[in-house]
């Protein structure tokens, strides 16, 4: 047996469990629907009347604001979606001992975390990603297209932070061998981001002091990106795109080293 | 089952949950956000703006339907016209001038643009991007006044109707075609046991 054939077996299992017939069709019938049913070019209009004070331009206020109107709702569903594959999915695979059984594959454990994770994290992404790009292609290619680079970057700093609950749920369903306890988590560190930044918005506005909100921007990008795009806080903070790209890549290394030490702690640690 | 069979059939399944959406969005009804509508003559050389919104965005249609007697000349132009107070009487300020001027020097700015004579006519645009857009009747005759009578409604709805329905009728197909052997592999299997 070649090394592709026992990952694509894991893979494989780990899909047939994550995606049951029908909720993967339900999940695309929601991101399909709640995209046309969020789209909204209306904000974006009134923001256009504030870039002469923020840094972008018309257009990229544009589609910054008709990515950020269809990502309310759906985002939503797809946090609900990868974190309950995160931890129902590889927590009651912990629990049943089905992980015990893939070790006995000739691949090597972070070859079965990465088909884990590819399943819980990368279907979904990919399903939500296409769905919503092709249904925002539809509405308005000559927004899209041109802005490209606007759509993603809204993308990569609006899905940081979910991105980062999930390593940090994987990292707490590997420790306590269970999904129960990791999933309320993941939900409280989800809802508790939109209350800490709300206190650190205030903070700043009174100040007139940026910090509170550059801090929270090196977890949650999606706040220094709404800054640099329409400037709704004032004008006390008006970060460059250089600064919104650099926030944006600090946050996935923050990601990345939380992924590592799951991955690490995987490989080395887990004794079952 | 063959792995293939399974990944197939799961995307066949896939499209078809996306078309029913697609059908769905295509079904809801439009809002009327505005009408204009209007009758009366236009001077040979003349013209007339029926229709002027300086924000139309991808989900907002224009629907435009005119009667002529005589010739006309309609054009959507990508552009915001401002209104003006003008011998005690509010109007756009814009005449023959700036309408040939533009004709001239930004011809990419005319969205589209409709010659019609003695007839009834309709027409609709939806935008793909934000942009102005003003209607705008223009009488080419030299002599002949013609006797216009046009009905402007500006409508509103999630996604473009007839695209969203045009994708839905071609992936529903998709859809079944790939998902049909998934289908029938689970319920033999079934059957089986």
């Amino acid at each position: 047996m070649g090394k592709g054939k026992p990952f694509l077996e894991v893979l494989a299992s780990a899909i047939h469990e994550d995606y049951r017939f029908p909720f993967l069709e339900i999940f695309a019938f929601l991101y399909a629907l709640g995209t046309f049913v969020f789209a909204s070019f209306g904000v974006s209009i009134t923001a256009i009347g504030a870039t002469s004070q923020a840094m972008a331009t018309a257009n990229e206020v544009i589609a910054y604001g008709a990515v950020s109107s269809i990502l309310s709702l759906p985002l939503l569903i797809l946090i609900i979606l990868v974190f309950k594959n995160i931890a129902y999915g590889l927590g009651s695979d912990l629990e049943k001992g089905i992980i015990q059984t893939y070790f006995s594959y000739p691949l090597k454990r972070w070859g079965i975390l990465t088909a884990k994770l590819l399943s819980a994290l990368g279907v979904a992404l990919l399903l939500f990603l296409g769905i919503q790009i092709s249904a925002l292609y539809i509405l308005a290619p000559d927004i899209i297209l041109p802005q490209l680079g606007t759509v993603f970057l809204t993308y990569a700093a609006s899905l940081s932070y979910p991105l980062l609950i999930a390593g940090i749920m994987l990292l707490l369903t590997l420790k306590l061998r269970r999904g129960g306890i990791s999933l309320v988590v993941g939900l409280v560190l989800y809802f508790a981001m939109s209350m800490v930044s709300g206190i650190a918005t205030i903070f700043a506005i009174f100040t007139e002091n940026p910090v509170s909100l550059q801090i929270i921007s090196a977890i949650s990008p999606s706040l220094v990106l709404q800054q640099y795009y329409i400037a709704s806080l004032g004008d006390f903070w008006a970060p460059a795109l250089s600064e919104v790209l650099l926030y944006t890549g600090v946050s996935y290394v923050i990601v990345a080293a939380v992924f590592a030490l799951g991955y690490t702690y995987f490989s080395r640690r887990l004794n079952l | 089952m063959k792995r293939w069979t399974t990944v197939l059939g799961r995307v066949g399944t896939v499209l078809i949950a996306i078309s029913l959406a697609l059908l769905l969005v295509s079904l809801i009804p439009q809002i009327q956000m505005s009408r204009r509508e209007g009758s009366g003559p236009l001077s040979p050389g003349g013209i007339r703006i029926v229709f002027n919104q300086q924000y139309l965005n991808p989900q907002q249609e224009v629907q435009v339907a005119v009667t002529v007697e005589g010739t006309l000349t309609v054009y959507l132009l990508e552009m915001n016209v401002e209104f003006q107070f003008v011998n005690g009487t509010f109007d756009y300020r814009f005449n023959v001038t700036d309408l040939q001027e533009l004709l001239q020097e930004h011809p990419d700015r005319v969205i589209w643009e409709r010659e019609v004579e003695n007839g009834d006519y309709e027409w609709s645009y939806i935008p793909t991007r934000v942009m102005n857009a003003t209607i705008v009747f223009y009488n080419p005759s030299d002599s002949e006044t013609a006797y216009v009578e046009y009905d402007v409604a500006l409508k509103s709805s999630l996604a473009p109707r007839d695209k969203v329905r045009t994708i839905a009728y071609f992936a529903a197909p998709t859809g079944i075609i790939l998902a049909t052997p998934w289908f029938l592999n689970v319920w033999k299997q079934r059957k089986q046991k």
